[in-house]
């Protein structure tokens, strides 16, 4: 019981030590202006939004609470009291740190010189416009009160009748609307499977035409970090070969798409299709000269070879020595697009299209890929490399062509950002480019197709939508990974073969029925 | 006609020899046990074999041609498998996909034809799929195959390990230990099944084993090895006689 108290205590800490950080970075202002927005509510203060402010706080407060009065379900009044415990922890701490920043504003003393967030407008807006001593005590009461309430609605949604109702009542609903007679016939339909993805081809076919410049232009760069996505996740997710230096080949690709179509520092200026291939296939014959060397290393050794070969590539093409070739820091300008029988693709819808197709041959590859000889060689020197070997496969080999495979896929990937950039320079191939792509497919799934073009929209098109938020990218991409690896570590949609290996039961006695009898016949 | 041949074969590590000049000859067809106290060489043996290891000295032949500097995947391409003494599946890819990375020098669709999908790959993986299913159903893993390796009971696990070594239609399989953690039962159901593999399959076997039992019941020839050296060999008969046999298992002054 004791132990309990002492639980909900220190989540109440940790909660406010979290919301503390978002205050001082800033984060809650702009939140609070979305929430705001979004409920059309008054605003008080010139910096933010003080009503959103509130149903920040107030969210935050039920989730904890909620929380602290789940670990106990037997009894709704040691929940309750749990749940006030953690909501005066809590509340304390953020009203605490409310009183503290208040009363040194009120004593003039410039706080912005330490934290930039810290002006006397935002100071105001944590007050929500009103005096230091009801600020603070709006603050505790919206905590105390929403953890309460938070308790009880986890309370009620647990145990009641009406909250037990409601859930079978959802799961009931589900179920019929399964069983309806048009989607249970789609459902089981031989067919279905193709009729969803005519339907999906339809959407990729006309979303082009729907969105504006601005959108394919940014939903071409998300395709473009799907196309690296796809690429990566052969190289990590099936061969189990962590490159960290993935965006030497993204540059090769690029700079070669540039440098044989642009005038300047090289004046060559082919055709962008023959060029196209001469990427690809350039990006892969890199993957296999870096290999060549690195690939006797094994794990850790090797993530830092690559992180060193991808910089070194980068501090090649900005180098004074290489810009007489490769235009130093100015990069390559004036690329050319393509074009087919006199059609001009060089426009954002063309961009998109060649994208769009891109992927889609590349989805179609890598599928047939994992389900090969080929594939399964890379799985099993993933799994386990010297029985790979005594299986008969050459490890080496396999190796370079994993690499040299997730290479090719890269330099496509350059080759079309660069043509649709008609610029390509330093600035683009930075070591964040390699990070980024390690972690859509990490948020997305290790190994999965899905979850990697989940995974780009996640990390790249959310923060295009919620531009209010780009600043905080990195902080929200760091919280967002450490979450993922404490609540799903597989994945946001994983390949069921790592949603079996992590969220499974080990058996020693027969296996479930349902595989066996799924298997038989 | 011997298929495996050992001469001479030393293993060194440091100053210790853990495989002293060996020579022992597997004739084919046939079913020939390795046995020694722990840490007498057998493994280490098999891994010289096997290529894990290269051997210090001495001649390693397999159908009369040598093996030595050759690489684990290369040997295992001429036809020989193996099974290890701490089982060593592939744990997160499925019990079929175990057996079909067994296939492995067996199959021959490449990169290329993988990315084409071609007519030949498709053939090719349907007959590799097939031919996976029926080692699955010869080893009593039928209806198994989607499972992962890693959530089969210990005794499958042992079974599918064999199943895999098989996949490459091997001329000879070096079993390291195959009743190992076995009860009786589970015991005498194993060398049944490795009887089975030899007189249905024809695939010459060499095992190292513990359980006397096994190791008397089913050996047609012993090697005895202690301290890396060959002690002795023979057919069961006599090696259950054999004095210094007896000595090196319980101890000086028990024969």
């Amino acid at each position: 019981m004791n132990d309990q108290l002492k639980e909900n205590a220190r989540s109440g800490l940790i909660f406010g030590v979290v919301i503390i950080f978002l205050l001082l970075f800033g984060l809650t202002t702009t939140l609070s202006d979305i929430v705001g927005d979004l409920f059309n509510l008054p605003t008080q203060t010139r910096t933010g939004n003080s009503a959103g402010l509130m149903v920040v706080l107030a969210l935050i407060a039920l989730w904890s609470g909620s929380r602290a009065a789940s670990a106990d379900r037997s009894n709704w009044r040691t929940g309750l009291v749990g749940s006030a415990v953690s909501g005066f922890v809590l509340g304390g701490i953020v009203s605490g740190f409310i009183l503290l920043v208040g009363s040194l504003d009120a004593a003039d003393v410039e706080m912005r010189n330490y934290f930039a967030q810290l002006d006397r407008q935002s100071v105001q807006f944590l007050l929500y416009g009103k005096s230091l001593w009801v600020g603070v005590l709006i603050t505790l009461g919206i905590f105390v009160i929403f953890s309460l309430l938070g308790a009880l609605l986890s309370y009620f949604l647990e145990t009641r009748q009406a909250g037990v109702y409601l859930q079978t009542q959802y799961l009931k609903l589900k179920e019929r609307i399964m069983d309806v007679s048009i989607v249970a016939r789609l459902r089981d339909h031989p067919q279905a499977k193709w009729i969803g993805y005519g339907v999906l081809l339809v959407v990729v076919l006309v979303m082009p035409q729907m969105l504006g410049k601005y959108w394919n232009y940014a939903m071409g760069t998300v395709g473009i970090y799907v196309l690296m996505g796809l690429g990566l996740n052969v190289v990590v997710g099936l061969a189990g070969l962590l490159d960290l230096g993935y965006v030497a080949f993204f540059a090769i690709g690029a700079y070669t798409a540039g440098l044989l179509t642009s005038p300047a520092p090289i004046t060559i200026q082919w055709n962008f299709w023959p060029v196209l291939v001469i990427s690809i296939l350039l990006a892969a014959f890199t993957g296999i000269l870096l290999g060549l060397p690195v690939l006797r290393m094994r794990g850790d050794y090797l993530a830092i070879v690559t992180l060193g070969f991808g910089e070194i590539i980068r501090v090649l093409i900005r180098s004074d020595m290489m810009a007489p070739y490769l235009g130093g820091p100015q990069g390559v300008r004036d690329i050319a697009g393509p074009s087919i029988f006199g059609f001009s693709l060089a426009t954002e819808k063309g961009y998109m299209y060649m994208i769009i197709l891109a992927i889609l041959l590349t989805i179609l590859l890598t599928t047939y890929l994992q389900n090969s000889r080929v594939g399964r060689a890379w799985m099993a020197m993933r799994e386990d490399e010297t029985v790979a070997q005594a299986m008969g496969i050459n490890t080496l080999a396999y190796k370079l062509m994993a690499f040299a495979t997730g290479a090719a896929f890269a330099g496509l990937g350059g080759a079309l950002f660069a043509a649709r950039n008609q610029y390509t320079g330093p600035a683009d191939h930075t070591l964040m480019v390699s990070i980024n792509v390690l972690c859509l497919i990490i948020v997305g799934g290790m190994g999965s197709i899905p979850g990697v073009i989940v995974g780009a929209f996640v990390l790249k098109g959310l923060p295009e939508i919620l531009r209010e938020l780009d600043q905080y990218r990195l902080l929200v991409f760091g919280a967002l990974l450490v979450i993922m690896m404490i609540i799903r570590p597989e994945g946001i949609w994983p390949a069921p073969r790592r949603k079996m290996e992590l969220h499974e039961k080990i058996l020693d006695g027969p296996p479930p029925q349902t595989s066996v009898a799924g298997n038989e016949g | 006609m011997s298929i495996l041949e050992t001469r001479n074969v030393t293993k060194r590590f440091g100053g210790l020899s853990a495989v002293d000049r060996v020579t022992v000859e597997i004739p084919e067809g046939s079913i020939y046990s390795i046995i020694g106290p722990n840490g007498a060489g057998k493994t280490t043996l098999f891994n010289c074999i096997t290529g894990f290891y290269p051997a210090d000295q001495g001649d390693i032949l397999f159908l009369d041609r040598s093996l030595i500097g050759l690489t684990p995947d290369r040997i295992t391409q001429r036809g020989i498998s193996r099974t290890y003494q701490n089982i060593r599946l592939f744990p997160a890819m499925t019990a079929l996909e175990n057996i079909l990375v067994g296939a492995h020098p067996r199959l021959k669709s490449n990169l290329v034809d993988a990315f084409l999908h071609t007519p030949r790959q498709r053939a090719e993986e349907k007959e590799a799929l097939e031919k996976a299913q029926e080692l699955l159903n010869f080893v009593g893993l039928k209806g198994k195959g989607d499972l992962l390796a890693r959530n089969l009971p210990y005794g499958e696990q042992r079974r599918l390990e064999m199943a895999r070594a098989m996949a490459n239609q091997p001329k000879i399989i070096l079993l390291d230990e195959p009743t190992a953690g076995m009860n009786p039962n589970e015991s005498r159901s194993m060398m049944r099944f490795i009887q089975n593999l030899r007189d249905e399959m024809g695939i010459t076997i060499l095992l190292i084993e513990h359980d006397m039992k096994v190791v008397m019941g089913i050996s047609e020839f012993i090697y005895v090895l202690d301290f890396g050296q060959l002690i002795a060999k023979g057919t069961p008969e006599e090696i259950q006689k054999n004095p210094q046999v007896i000595e090196s298992y319980l101890g000086r002054g028990a024969a």
